[in-house]
């Protein structure tokens, strides 16, 4: 018997706490900021907290945006879910494609960022010494993370929650000790003045900035796993955003003011300040967090022997969450038919959607071959240096998590506007705030001028990664154009609305959504709404 | 538990305190420059308060 998804997926069990979906939420984005951080101060130099908080206030509407959809419509399918809720089934698509980009690209990122991290204790992995057991060991993460959710094993909810309280305290204890130690005023006001970067290396540096902040796809995951989730979603959630945009805010002003415990010499003997150890040098970009911990002051002797492995391990659960994220947004738009039904299909034994892991698996290592390429062949190093400005393999990859977030993060911020006018009656037990009161259809509906901020901030990014990124301008949009066509052919094939949406009825589909999740009273407020707004029409009808 | 959750959340506010009288302490000479400073401390600040806030509202329900 073929294992059919609606028969063979069981519903996922609602158990997840308050803390079990801010972990959930903080093993995804709270890794960010170790990737981030050294290809931020790598470009922004003088102005990589100018550039992080650019990126921190459009994060800060991203998140409320996620949140207020993932309290009104707690569904595991995100962003697309959303988008193709809001505007559409082409856009949902469009959104979903960009979020599996980032999926396939965050499985491979943090593979080898963590073997970066982790080489900082073992020197034979840094990636320009030893290129090929570098690209061996990500490799062999890669595909490792993919036969281990193939057979169904993912770390336990515990399991992430006693590795995000350590990183917590132990970001916190960097920062405490960086900032009553290390820290001078002075210096951090002579650096942005000094070493202020140019128009073009601040886009790119803002560009690379927002990928400190992107996972909150994991915000709408947990919403489908957490009891009560309109109350416990917009509690958990603020207190995630809230926390990574102090991390990041923390960080890159700590490392533009930051004495160094002792000082730092480059080759010539020059002394250097802390941040000026990065640029043009992928090597250190790659394990930033742990480079700053051991320059700390007292603290430092000992978060250099620990901060590279709970590095290493955080990122490494983020590696995972890109595998087992990437096959569940497959498995929402192929439920919804914005994908085939393939990557519905369950493994008989394992019962896990092995289809798409194992097909998004082989992207991520494809996205690794190219990543690694320069390092591993001098031949096509030079072709990368006279087309693409020379991009390393970090840099690659980063080009194309800034594009796919950057992308997905845009239109989900037009769902929402979409939803706030063609959706006003789900209750929004969360909305974010300053909203205009307006009538639209003959409804009384509240339009977002937050979200309209958002769209400018995150379009203005997407921009500068289409300007400042030569390799992300080509396989970025290529990835979308590719997916649409992919799209538009099995749409036809299927004799499915090509350009239009398939008709749903979404009442019936909130009801259920909100009886699932255990809002019964959301849900009784949601069907009091439709009545209300029957009666309404019928009487303006007659 | 939730006394030294409460702890920890005036903790945040009085770190998120400091960083802002530090960097106001330089506005005259960085101007602009202190700006990601004072949003950051403006950050803890809420974070404490909004900590404080859902303690408040467990206490309320006990």
């Amino acid at each position: 018997m073929p294992a059919d998804s609606k028969t063979a997926q069981p519903e996922l069990r609602r158990s997840v706490t308050p803390w079990g979906s801010f972990s959930w939420g903080y093993s995804d984005v709270g890794a960010d900021i170790f990737v981030g951080l050294g290809l931020v101060l790598a470009w922004a130099a003088g102005a990589s907290n100018v550039a992080f908080l650019f990126a921190g206030v459009v994060y800060v509407c991203i998140g409320l945006a996620y949140t207020e959809l993932a309290a009104t419509y707690p569904v595991a399918g995100g962003g697309q879910y959303f988008v193709m809720r809001g505007l559409g089934d082409i856009f949902g698509f469009i959104a979903g494609w960009a979020v599996l980009l980032d999926f396939t690209i965050d499985v491979t990122l943090f593979a080898w960022t963590s073997v970066d991290y982790s080489s900082q204790l073992l020197p034979a992995l840094v990636n320009s010494v030893h290129p090929w057991l570098h690209f061996g060991v990500v490799l062999g993460l890669v595909v490792g993370l993919c036969l281990l959710n193939v057979i169904g094993v993912r770390e336990s909810t515990t399991f992430n929650g006693v590795v995000s309280a350590l990183d917590v305290i132990s970001e916190t204890c960097i920062l405490c000790f960086g900032f009553l130690f290390a820290f001078r005023p002075q210096l951090l006001i002579h650096t942005m003045q000094t070493h202020w970067p140019s128009p073009y290396e601040l886009m790119l540096g803002t560009s690379l900035a927002i990928i400190s902040f992107v996972g909150l796809e994991s915000i709408s995951q947990a919403a489908q796993e957490t009891q009560r989730p309109a109350s416990i979603i917009p509690r958990t959630s603020v207190s995630l955003i809230l926390t990574i945009l102090i991390f990041a805010l923390a960080y890159s002003n700590l490392a533009l003011g930051f004495q160094p415990w002792h000082p730092i010499t480059d080759a010539a003997g020059h002394h250097l300040q802390f941040w000026q150890i990065f640029p043009n040098n992928p090597d250190n970009q790659g394990k930033a967090v742990a480079l700053l911990a051991a320059q700390v002051p007292y603290y430092g002797a000992f978060a250099a022997l620990y901060v590279p492995v709970l590095g290493a391990i955080l990122l490494l659960i983020s590696s995972n969450s890109g595998v087992f994220g990437s096959s569940r947004i497959a498995y929402a738009m192929s439920t919804s038919n914005l994908l085939p039904s393939i990557f519905q299909r369950v493994h008989r034994k394992f019962r896990t959607p092995m289809i798409s892991i194992v097909f998004f698996s082989v992207i991520a290592v494809i996205e690794l071959v190219f990543a690694a390429a320069p390092a591993l062949f001098p031949a096509v190093s030079s072709l990368y240096t006279r087309f693409f400005h020379g991009e390393n393999g970090l840099g690659f990859l980063a080009d194309l998590y800034a594009f796919g977030a950057a992308t997905s993060y845009s239109f989900v911020f037009l769902g929402l506007i979409g939803l706030r006018l063609t959706d006003p009656l789900s209750p929004r037990k969360f909305k974010i705030p300053l909203n205009v009161p307006m009538r639209f259809r003959g409804e009384q509906v509240e339009f977002p001028i937050v979200a309209v901020i958002g769209f400018i901030g995150i379009f203005s990014i997407l921009m500068f990664t289409l300007f400042t990124h030569p390799l992300g301008r080509i396989f970025g949009p290529s990835w979308l154009l590719l997916g649409l066509l992919f799209y538009l052919v099995y749409r036809r094939y299927r004799r499915l609305p090509v350009l239009g949406s398939q008709p749903r009825n979404w009442r019936t589909a909130q009801t259920e959504i909100l009886r699932r999740a255990g809002e019964l009273e959301l849900m009784d407020e949601y069907v009091a709404n439709l009545k209300a707004s029957d009666a309404r029409r019928a009487g303006q009808g007659t | 538990m939730l006394f030294f959750r409460g702890l920890l959340a005036v903790a945040i506010i009085l770190c998120g305190l400091v960083i802002l009288v530090r960097m106001a302490a330089a506005l005259p000479e960085g101007r602009f420059t202190v700006l990601p400073g004072i949003v950051l401390g403006v950050a803890m600040i809420a974070l404490g308060v909004h900590r404080l806030s859902l303690i408040a509202r467990v206490r309320g329900m006990m």
